[in-house]
């Protein structure tokens, strides 16, 4: 099996086919922080893409509610334990973390997908380790999460205090999804009719429908289970990345690349997606003020979902700042300790750039600070706070500005009918 | 079997997990959601209304575990420092020449 170069894992790994990069690369980064489940994202996919008869069970974007529920039901606990079980205690992560963009968060020491499978399938086909949900699974994208059902007896009506609910002194947060885009990814290398491709300008990584014959390898391989099967056609099916809008096709822009609608519908403004420069061996290429590698390779607080699977997923995430370390370590890698606290004690230039998020449906390839004065200065639960009035500039694909942003103290116009009152 | 009572063969069947969690965990989801909030804009009553509603689960959960006052007093830190200022965008037109855009004022973030 061909070697490739994995910059989330720090080292070289297995996987089935030679390594080829596109010349930028989909990416996104989700603002756990500031989720609400309101699933704008998920309808506004649906919307737009699997409301066809044969798609009802079909959620290319979903929010999940962590750490109890999921879709399909259980699948990262499904695919960890198989992971645990071919590599019983060795899914460890060591090495130091690197300063460059090679192994930010040091060396995975365990086994991938595709190293595991290598252990533990025998047939020629399996070239990765995963699993097929069943159709119990898929059911119900958010059974027996956080919603209070009503009173027994009561139909049509949601519990007014969500008393059905036990409160439990614990915690949860919501995790927003898509198909991550992968650099190597798992349901290319598992289709047989080599039906999924990956486009060279832009990694998005899309399944022909007229070479799919719907034998689900993709869907068992996949171990976000992004791709997903429609029985009246009998292929299958996953996010297309909005591809039409990234590539400017949609007339509101006038040719300019714009957010899919998962990201454009965020009205809780904790998505960004953009296009960044791939390196010849696959990582980013530095791109100091483009937001995405501000925020993963600079101030480090968005990190890869579960990148120990191999797969060099392109979502990223800022890990929600309350949920217990071991958990979040699972999940996004040894990485969560330093985003959180970065997150937490935002520098001048995070703070800057956490405010380009959801100003425009356009996606953005640069950003400028123009600096400001310091506008404020004190303690946040126990933590410094300094604010700047610093405007900070995006510019799209052309180099024009899309939009700037600053800060004002708001003034308020006292209205005639109480011109004198105090 | 009675309607109600659970089948354990069921796939469907809520499986209850124990997880870790203290005080200082709900302390900082709460204070996380305030922070959040008024980064986006809400006023302190938008933020408090947030709490005590039964359907927002998680500022809701927190609420109920650590009281109303408590609350409260993570509120106004958080809209203390992210409620001060306004947040003011300015969108570029389109093409050389249009007249310029609206500017969008919001609150901060």
């Amino acid at each position: 099996m061909p070697t490739v170069k994995n910059w989330q894992l720090g080292r070289n790994m297995d996987y089935p086919y030679d390594a080829r990069y596109p010349s930028r690369q989909f990416a996104f980064v989700f603002n756990i922080n500031r989720c609400i489940a309101c699933q704008s994202c998920t309808m506004a996919c649906k919307s737009t893409w699997t409301f066809s008869k044969g798609q009802e069970h079909m959620w290319w974007a979903n929010v999940e509610t962590k750490p109890y529920g999921g879709y399909p039901q259980w699948w990262d606990a499904k695919i960890l334990a198989k992971l645990e079980e071919a590599n019983p205690d060795g899914q460890v992560w060591g090495g130091k973390p690197a300063d460059g963009r090679f192994g930010p968060y040091g060396t995975f020491e365990g086994q991938t997908i595709f190293e595991a499978a290598q252990r533990t399938l025998t047939s020629d086909s399996a070239r990765v380790l995963g699993y097929l949900p069943t159709d119990e699974e898929w059911n119900s994208p958010n059974i027996y999460e956080d919603n209070p059902v009503g009173k027994r007896g009561v139909r049509n009506k949601l519990d007014e205090t969500g008393e059905q609910l036990p409160v439990h002194n614990t915690w949860f947060f919501y995790l927003a999804r898509i198909c991550n885009h992968c650099s190597y990814p798992a349901c290319l290398a598992a289709c047989p009719r080599k039906a999924i491709y990956k486009r060279p300008e832009d990694g998005i990584v899309l399944l022909d429908q007229a070479e799919c014959r719907g034998y689900r390898k993709c869907v068992e391989a996949c171990p976000y289970k992004k791709s997903m099967y429609r029985g009246n056609t009998r292929t299958s099916e996953k996010c297309i990345a909005c591809y039409p809008r990234v590539e400017g096709t949609d007339p509101e822009t006038g040719g300019e690349p714009m957010e899919t609608r998962c990201m454009a519908a965020c009205i809780g403004q904790i998505r960004m997606q953009g296009l960044v420069q791939v390196a010849e061996d696959g990582s980013w290429a530095e791109d100091r003020y483009h937001p995405l590698y501000f925020l993963v390779h600079v101030a480090k607080v968005a990190l890869p979902l579960y990148p120990q699977f191999g797969t060099q997923p392109n979502g990223y995430y800022i890990p929600p700042r309350w949920v217990p370390r071991a958990y979040l370590r699972q999940m996004f890698g040894p990485g969560v300790d330093r985003a959180i606290e970065n997150y937490a004690s935002p520098s001048r230039e995070l703070l800057a750039v956490l405010q380009l998020f959801r100003r425009s449906n356009r996606i953005i390839y640069k950003y400028e600070i123009q600096e400001g004065p310091k506008i404020y200065e004190g303690s946040l639960h126990g933590r410094k706070v300094e604010l700047y009035n610093d405007t900070v500039i995006a510019f799209g694909k052309t180099g024009r500005e899309i939009f700037r942003t600053t800060i004002e103290e708001p003034i308020h116009v006292r209205s005639n009918a109480h011109a004198n009152s105090i | 079997m009675p309607y109600d009572d659970p089948e354990p063969e069921d796939p469907q069947e809520l499986v209850g997990v124990e997880l870790p969690g203290d005080e200082a965990v709900t302390r900082e989801m709460a204070a996380a959601f305030a922070d959040e909030f008024a980064q986006l804009g809400f006023t302190r009553a938008q933020i408090l209304a947030l709490y005590r509603e039964a359907e927002y689960s998680g500022a809701h959960q927190a609420w109920r575990l650590l009281g109303e006052d408590e609350v409260a007093r993570i509120v106004d830190e958080s809209v203390g420092v992210w409620g001060r200022f306004t947040c003011i965008v300015t969108d570029s037109p389109d093409r050389d020449g249009e007249p310029e855009p609206l500017r969008f004022i919001r609150r901060r973030s």
